[in-house]
Order: structure tokens, then sequence, then C-alpha cells
């Protein structure tokens, strides 16, 4: 029996993001910070609904959106898995996808009166402590 | 056999003057947890009795588990938990002893359902009921109604006056306790922080009749909320189309809509208001805003279909 990861992951009520939302943000984000390596065992449904005390099918509804995009597999009879090889999505998704990030990003931040330096080499700092840098490396590996 | 749990058809009913359930048709799935959010008054009460078939309808149906409510077995009966908010058992006797009658009641009665949820609260089987707090009273009442394993367990505001502890617990032991796979759960509640951790449905309940029946997250985006700059020339409220709420914050207006989706912005330019904004909404200010609305202006009712 593989023990399930620990996933550092918060809820929080009131916010515009609904709870489903939020887990899948959460667990994109540690995988994405390498938190949650390639093969990490998910907690089940029950075990990651306990820890955040909300419904079981709120988590259900979370994995399922995390698995249609290609970032955690079912294995079955073991459990839910992050995947070895990185999700394939399409060029236009990857791109629209980027262009919604920026676009948020943006809007938060126009008004922070940063200049463009300043944000971009904030930008940089934040991109590096996730080893973003290499991550795209191997990503052109394959 | 009908994969719905509850079906109510133009259910109406009347007390005097007073509607108090208005031509009311509501399906819900059988599974699930599904609130059911609606002022003081909404007619959550009168649907209960119905469904359960205390009362009759003026005109309309209704259905449980496909079997109409007014003709619903006394095994048919023995399905369906009712936990309501005043927790109310009889104080003179001991915990064990109400558990012994209860269970007498329900020859599908699980023991291991109703120790696993009353762990969840420190309640000693030799004490007398008058000596509980109310969220072990609670708890109590929770445990016996799981252990019947009801097909449908309707919770009216049980949460309504306990402790944060107690709150929790009852939430934990609500959620996890290993009950029917197959069970459908009521929560009635205004806490919206409870709604958004437990519920996958969310129902509301106006002034008698049905105007939201979705995922929380599909009602949340029914909502929206825009800062605009506005002058003397704007519309009166009530020409607004979906107009909830009108704030006026440093000189902004701060206007929430229902269901006028992304375009409105090109309604609000059409009026003359400039450097418009939309604005992030969560499911409390969304339900409040909705809520208020209706209870200033009762003659506009959005209709749910």
């Amino acid at each position: 029996m593989i023990k399930a990861s620990v996933i550092k992951i918060e809820i929080v009520t009131g916010d515009s993001r609904p709870v489903f939302k939020q887990i899948i943000d959460g667990i994109r984000m540690e995988i994405a910070k390498g938190n949650l390596s390639a093969g990490s065992k998910l907690p089940s449904y029950r075990g990651m609904a306990m820890q955040l005390l909300i419904n079981p099918n709120t988590v259900a509804k979370a994995y399922a959106e995390l698995s249609s995009e290609g970032l955690i597999e079912s294995k079955p009879g073991l459990g839910l898995f992050v995947v070895e090889n990185k999700p394939k999505i399409n060029e236009s998704e990857r791109k629209s996808k980027l262009q919604k990030a920026i676009d948020s990003f943006i809007s938060e931040t126009v008004s922070l009166n940063y200049s463009e330096q300043e944000i971009i080499s904030e930008l940089q700092i934040s991109l590096k402590n996730i080893n973003f840098v290499e991550k795209t490396e191997e990503h052109n590996d394959e | 056999m009908s994969d719905l749990c509850i079906e109510t058809k133009n259910l109406t009913k009347q007390f005097g003057q007073k509607i108090a359930l208005n031509d009311f048709s509501l399906n819900i799935a059988k599974g699930g947890i599904h609130a059911i959010v609606g002022s003081n008054g909404a007619g959550k009460s009168t649907l209960f009795r119905l469904l359960l078939g205390m009362e009759s309808p003026t005109s309309g149906h209704s259905k449980l588990m496909g079997g109409f409510s007014e003709s619903l077995s006394a095994k048919e009966r023995g399905r369906i938990g009712y936990v309501n908010e005043e927790h109310t058992l009889p104080g003179w006797m001991k915990v064990e002893a109400v558990k012994k009658l209860q269970q007498s009641f329900y020859p599908q009665w699980n023991h291991n359902i109703y120790n696993q949820v009353i762990d969840h609260f420190d309640v000693d089987p030799k004490q007398k009921v008058s000596a509980l707090s109310r969220g072990e009273r609670a708890g109590f009442n929770l445990s016996m109604s799981l252990a019947q394993r009801p097909t449908l367990l309707i919770l009216d505001e049980p949460t309504l006056g306990l402790d944060v502890v107690a709150r929790q617990s009852f939430l934990e032991a609500l959620m996890f306790a290993e009950t029917e796979d197959d069970m459908t759960t009521i929560y009635c509640s205004h806490q919206m922080e409870e709604v958004e951790r437990i519920a996958e449905q969310l129902i509301i309940m106006e002034q008698g009749r049905l105007t939201n029946n979705s995922t929380p997250e599909d009602f949340c985006k029914r909502i929206n909320y825009w800062v605009t700059d506005w002058d003397n020339k704007k519309p009166k409220d009530k020409e607004i189309p979906g107009f909830l709420s009108r704030r006026v914050i440093d000189g902004r207006q701060h206007i929430l809509t229902v269901d006028q989706g992304d375009n409105f912005s090109g309604y609000l330019k059409e009026q003359g208001a400039s450097d418009i904004h939309q604005l992030p909404v969560n499911l409390e200010r969304a339900v409040n805003a909705f809520l208020t609305a209706n209870h200033k202006k009762p003659e506009n009712l959005p209709e749910y279909s």
C-alpha cells in the first residue's frame, strides 16, 4: 500500500472562486512548485475532504478536472497519481491559458505603480524559485 | 424506477389569504447534499410537511422516491430522517433509553453508524438528555437519524446556535460517517460558509417560489457586480434589467444584477455610464443580494425555469 502524499493546500470560504476551483489551483501550484512530484499518490476523496472539511464529492469534482487536464491519472485499485509524463495540451489551448493568466496578472498588477522592469524582475525571481526555467528545458527535450 | 429523490409539480399550498407555496416545481436527484436557502417564511417548512404527506396541497402534487407523498407507506416513511434546529428530545430520559426507543421503531437500524457518529460528540449513554449541551443534543439527534439509514435526510438549520467546535463536529459527522451511498441530504441553512463547504446543489426559495436550483458556482455566475461612473441621467433602479441592488460608494455606482451576463456592460454604455468595471462575486454576496432584492420588491421575483 503506497501512502498518499501530504498536500499542503488550504481552502477559504467567502472567496469568489468556488471550493473545487481552489483545490484545482492549489494542487496545480503544488505540482508546479515540485512539492508534489511525478508519481506521488494523491489522498483519497475522503481523506482530502476530511483535511479540508468539505464534501468528498467536491474533491472528486476537482480530481476529475485535474485528470481531464492530464495532470493526474488513476491507477486501478491503487488510487490517483501525479502523472509521470507532462500532459500534452494542444498549442492553441496552451496559448490561450497563458494569455488568460497574463491578463489576470496584469489586471492585478497594473494599479500598483511598479515600473515594467520591477515587475519583470520580481516575476523572474518567482519563476526561478519554482525552477520554472529548468522545467521548460525539460519540456523542450521531449 | 425514478432517479429523483424529490419531485414536486406545480405544488401550491394556501392558508387562507396567504400563499405558502406558489406553483412550486422542484426536482432533486438522488444522492448528494442539496442546500436549501431561503428567508424565514419562504415556505421551507410547508414544503417539508407536504413532502412527508403531513398536509395536503391546495393543488399540484409531490413525490418522494417515486411515490406520491400522500400515500407513503409506513416503511417508506421509516426511510426518511429529519433533524431540526430545536433538537427536541425528552429531557427526563437517559440517552441510552432514548436510543433504545428510537431503535425499536426502525428495523434497519445500524449500530456501527450510530457509534461512529456519536463518537464525534462527548455524549455519555448514562446521561440524562436534559444534561446534554445544545451541540451534544444535535450530535445525538444526528447519530440516531443516520443510524436509521435514511434514503432521505432532511436537516433544518441543524447547526443553529451551536458553537464553533460543535458545528465542526456536526459537519464532520454528517459528511464522513460511512452511511448509505444513495442517501440524499437536504440541508437548510443560512450559513453560507457551511453551504460552500458541503453543498453540491443550491436551491433557493423565496416567498413560496423556487428561484434557483443549480450548483453553487452556477448560481454565482448568474450574479454580476458592476462598478461604474454614472451621472444623473441614469435610469431608475426598477428600469435596470435584472436589478438587484445599488449602492453609491465614493461617488461610484456599485450595482448587482442577475441573469444579465457580461453583455450588461453594453447596456451600461448605452445608458451613458462610463469607466465600467466588473468585480468578482462570492457566494455569500450573491445569495444576499438575491434575497435582499426580492425582500424589497416582491412583485419582481425573477422566475427560475
